[in-house]
């Protein structure tokens, strides 16, 4: 009797041990996936939110090509450094493609920023910015990786000192265009805001455009305004808001399903 | 005897199902959004946090590596 008692007990305590194990490893399963989700979109997934906009889209673009500039801009110089300095003919025309293959790159952002992102689909652009950005991501790698080859600890650490400041003020207009198309695209939530509120014709609007007053000092007078409300009105206009940050966040998640091959048959358009 | 083992087989049972229940829902309350609508009350930080993200960084920047 003892011993089918012993018995029970361990089989109970198997069962329990091993459903927690299952129910364990189920999360497990699911954080895994969302980590692998995460590598690849932590923080495109954010970036793209904005992209049903298509001045969002826009700023998105230009901010990629700020970035992929600076590398070019860095890559000659360094290249220039190493010719100079008399280093191996094939290491430096292997860095050159590399920055030919980015400048090309470059180009074709140009190309898009020119034709405009009114007549995309969120989904349609934010694909676009997802391919270009893990190109220039794989080309700026590339370029790294190659120059990890070439040089030593030592001689990267001097380069990098070296060209610091030189690159940020030869990017400096673009910078400037960057910062006014962002302010742009607040004062438009600005007036959405204001609009909700019931107060359009707010000075606040203009004078942030104009650079006034900023972006927070803006936040903070709405903030303000919104508090002096009654509780239905604070919730009536909360509500409005969260909406339309869900309706960005479920394009951007249905964008991701669908490069994940889950969500097929959702509308390659935008869902909402 | 036997009720020995009953109770402990009892116990068994339903330290597996608050082991079983908590993790369901505890994953539940993670996935779910926690604004509660019922007493229409809005938080001041959810009505801050709300609002920031409907706005873009001026600084914001595109992480692509560093070339160097």
């Amino acid at each position: 009797m003892k011993k089918l008692c012993t018995i029970l007990i361990l089989l109970m305590m198997l069962i329990s041990i091993s459903s927690i194990a299952i129910a364990d490893d189920e999360a497990g399963e699911d954080n895994q996936e969302e980590q692998d989700q995460g590598n690849l979109d932590s923080e495109t997934e954010v970036e793209i939110e904005v992209m049903s906009n298509p001045l969002g889209a826009e700023i998105r673009l230009l901010q990629l090509q700020k970035a992929l500039l600076k590398n070019i801009l860095k890559g000659e110089m360094v290249v220039d450094v190493l010719e100079d300095l008399g280093f191996d003919n094939d290491n430096i025309t292997e860095l050159r493609d590399i920055l030919t293959k980015m400048k090309e790159l470059n180009d074709t952002i140009d190309d898009l920023l020119d034709e405009g992102m009114e007549e995309l689909s969120s989904n349609e652009s934010a694909q676009i910015f997802v391919e270009n950005k893990t190109l220039a991501k794989n080309l700026t790698k590339q370029f790294r990786e190659k120059l990890i080859e070439t040089l030593n600890e030592m001689e990267l650490n001097q380069l990098r000192q070296r060209i610091k400041d030189l690159v940020d003020e030869q990017l400096e207009s673009l910078a400037k265009y960057i910062q006014n198309r962002i302010r742009q695209f607040n004062r438009n939530q600005l007036y959405r805001l204001y609009g909700l509120i019931g107060d359009a014709d707010n000075p606040y609007i203009a004078e942030y455009l104009s650079g006034e007053i900023t972006l927070g000092q803006a936040k903070l007078q709405i903030n303000k305004i919104i508090n002096n409300m009654t509780k239905e009105k604070r919730f009536l206009i909360f509500s409005e808001i969260k909406e339309e940050n869900l309706k960005k966040k479920i394009n951007a998640e249905a964008f991701i399903d669908q490069m994940h091959g889950k969500g097929k048959g959702k509308g390659k358009k935008g869902l909402i | 005897m036997n009720k020995k083992i009953i109770s402990i087989i009892y116990l068994l049972i339903i330290m597996v199902s608050i082991t079983l229940s908590y993790i369901y829902f505890s994953q539940q309350e993670t996935d779910k959004n926690q604004y509660d609508s019922s007493g229409k009350t809005v938080n001041d930080t959810d009505l801050e946090n709300e609002i920031d993200n409907m706005f873009l960084e001026e600084d914001d920047e595109i992480e692509i590596g560093e070339i160097v």
